[in-house]
């Protein structure tokens, strides 16, 4: 069973974009541990002739109608945005400046 | 008269009656909440003018003699993880505090279509992850029937509001216990729906593959009245369908056979939960219903095979709230300036401890290296709890069992405990993991004492046999 170290924890939380304090980390490693610990009951089990589950439905080839719609008015959208101009979204610069 | 005391059908009776308005009704309601909410803590916020504006609508139909629908005026309470436009949605979290949804969900589409009047906005469990309430990043909620007791979650608030006459009925969302636990705890109904019956368009998303939207309600027959409400295909969610229930309230229990999973009868239940439970096989037995132990082997793997899968969903779900596309937790001008900090530095600081601790668990089950060892291994034994079902549903119409080991336990308990706070769920989670409806209604004569629920599951799209059920119980057992 594999553990988490400080070190793959920093680098999980890298991965998720997640800010995690210095003084956080210790008591998430703990409950990490305790929680993979319980996890390696399913270990015990044989699967393997089982085919995983994928998703919660056993719905295929749900489709609507392809017809034209308005889902949700751009007005209403742009405004749910923190910050637009003129209808346009406005977002923090993607590319370093030089 | 007791306005607030009333249920879903002797509101409509009596808004059709003319014994009252829907003004007065929802006016009764929101007095109360301000009287009583500051004890309990339900909701995050009320809607008084949007409220009254609904019920104003609904009395001028009733004045023009219009023919209206069962929930047409009823005052009710909507889970903060449900999008109603122009009001906020927080899903309890600092993340969202200032969102402001754009659209109604799907289930509120119809609820306003059937003039439904909405009171205001319940407290959760931050993004509905947890089994208390407590992880709520924005208030307590405590229990109606003890104030020093948590309410149950995720959807505590619902269910202390229903519990508490703050309102008439409510909704709340259920991923592995968040509808049935409360309702347990505060001794009200609550159904969580088959996979697929109810849309979850608009609902903020934590494992999409077993969320799904339920009722909150005095009584069985209101939860189905709101059930036939919300439930049907809506384009907007292409897991969601239409089914035919049939009577909602009509099983014969002499023609049924009651299933009692033995896994569900271990140490560590509550010697009066098991005794609660067994007054509720002998109701049915004496109605004639066959009782038969069946054996639902893999039972213990599903908290494990839970915490394994639901958080690779919460990892994927949560990546959206990156404080660019929804505001974020920083003022204008603070916002740091690497777009890399922005994402890690919004989530660092919106999200809780819950949370982080699911998105961390979910990134590590997906990484390269583990995805077979924990994610595809937890589908697998998803599979067989799955099929362990489909097994006891060969013989047995319903089962019966508990909802969970204890009563309500008290604020504090096990907010340090992660583990023993999921374990909590052990006897509602599995229904989510097979897609089943399953039902928690109180056990009747605990009026002086903690309320236990006793848990009905059913065949996929059969809530028919489990509300059906549920409402023979409560009327036999009628004072």
């Amino acid at each position: 069973m594999a553990e988490i170290s400080k070190e793959s924890l920093e680098h999980l939380a890298k991965l998720a974009r997640l800010d995690i304090p210095e003084e956080e980390e210790r008591k998430l490693l703990g409950d990490l541990e305790n929680i993979l610990g319980h996890f390696s009951e399913l270990q015990k089990i044989d699967t393997s002739a089982v085919e995983p589950v994928a998703g919660g439905t056993s719905l295929r080839n749900s489709f609507r109608e392809d017809d034209e719609r308005t889902a949700t008015d751009q007005g209403k959208g742009v405004d749910s945005f923190p910050n637009s101009r003129k209808g346009f979204l406005r977002v923090p610069p993607v590319f370093k400046a030089k | 008269m007791n306005l607030s005391g009333l249920n879903i059908k002797d509101i409509g009776k009596g808004l059709r009656n003319g014994d009252f308005s829907s003004r007065e009704i929802t006016r009764s309601y929101l007095d109360r909440i301000g009287e009583k909410d500051g004890d309990i803590g339900a909701y995050l916020r009320t809607m008084p003018e949007t409220a009254m504006a609904q019920a104003e609508e609904v009395d001028r139909l009733i004045a023009a003699h219009k023919e209206i629908g069962p929930l047409a005026g009823v005052p009710l309470a909507i889970k903060d993880n449900m999008l109603i436009a122009g009001e906020k949605a927080t899903a309890a979290s600092r993340i969202l505090e200032n969102y402001v949804a754009a659209y109604d969900a799907g289930v509120i589409k119809k609820l306003k279509g059937g003039g439904a009047v909405f009171l205001g906005k319940t407290n959760l469990d931050e993004f509905a992850m947890g089994s208390s309430t407590e992880n709520s990043a924005l208030k307590l909620t405590r229990n109606p029937r003890d104030l020093t007791r948590v309410p149950g979650g995720s959807s505590g608030g619902s269910a202390a509001a229903v519990a508490a006459d703050l309102a008439a009925g409510a909704l709340g969302s259920d991923t592995f216990s968040s509808v049935r636990l409360p309702a347990s705890y505060c001794g009200v109904v609550g159904l969580k729906c088959t996979y697929g019956s109810v849309s979850r368009a608009g609902l903020i998303a934590m494992a999409s593959s077993m969320d799904q939207i339920g009722p909150l309600a005095k009584t069985v027959e209101d939860a189905a009245v709101l059930f036939q409400a919300i439930a049907g295909r809506d384009e907007m969610d292409a897991t969601s369908t239409d089914a035919d229930y049939g009577d909602l309230l009509d099983a014969d229990p002499s023609r049924m056979v009651i299933g009692m999973p033995e896994e569900y009868f271990i140490e560590g239940v509550d010697p009066e939960v098991r005794a609660a439970i067994e007054s509720v096989r002998d109701v049915f037995s004496e109605a004639g219903a066959k009782i038969l132990r069946v054996s639902l082997p893999h039972t213990k793997y599903a908290v494990p095979c839970y915490y394994l899968s639901m958080p690779a969903e919460v990892s994927a779900n949560l990546a959206r709230f990156d404080g660019i596309r929804f505001p974020g937790v920083f003022a204008p001008g603070e916002l740091p300036k690497e777009l890399f900090d922005i994402y890690s530095e919004t989530r660092g600081r919106g999200f809780g401890p819950e949370v982080k601790r699911r998105i961390i668990l979910g990134t590590f089950v997906l990484s390269s290296g583990y995805y077979d060892a924990y994610y595809k291994k937890a589908q697998q034994v998803r599979r067989l709890i799955s099929d362990d079902f489909a097994e006891a549903f060969r013989k047995a119409d319903v089962l019966l069992t508990p909802i969970a080991p204890t009563p309500a336990f008290r604020i504090g308990e096990k907010v340090n405990d992660p583990l023993a706070m999921y374990l909590s769920d052990i006897f509602v989670g599995p229904v989510n993991l097979a897609g089943l409806p399953g039902i928690s209604v109180p056990v009747a004569g605990r009026e002086e004492k903690l309320p236990i629920g006793f848990q009905l599951i059913g065949k996929h799209f059969r809530e028919a046999d489990i509300l059906g059920l549920g409402r023979f119980y409560e009327k036999t057992t009628a004072p």
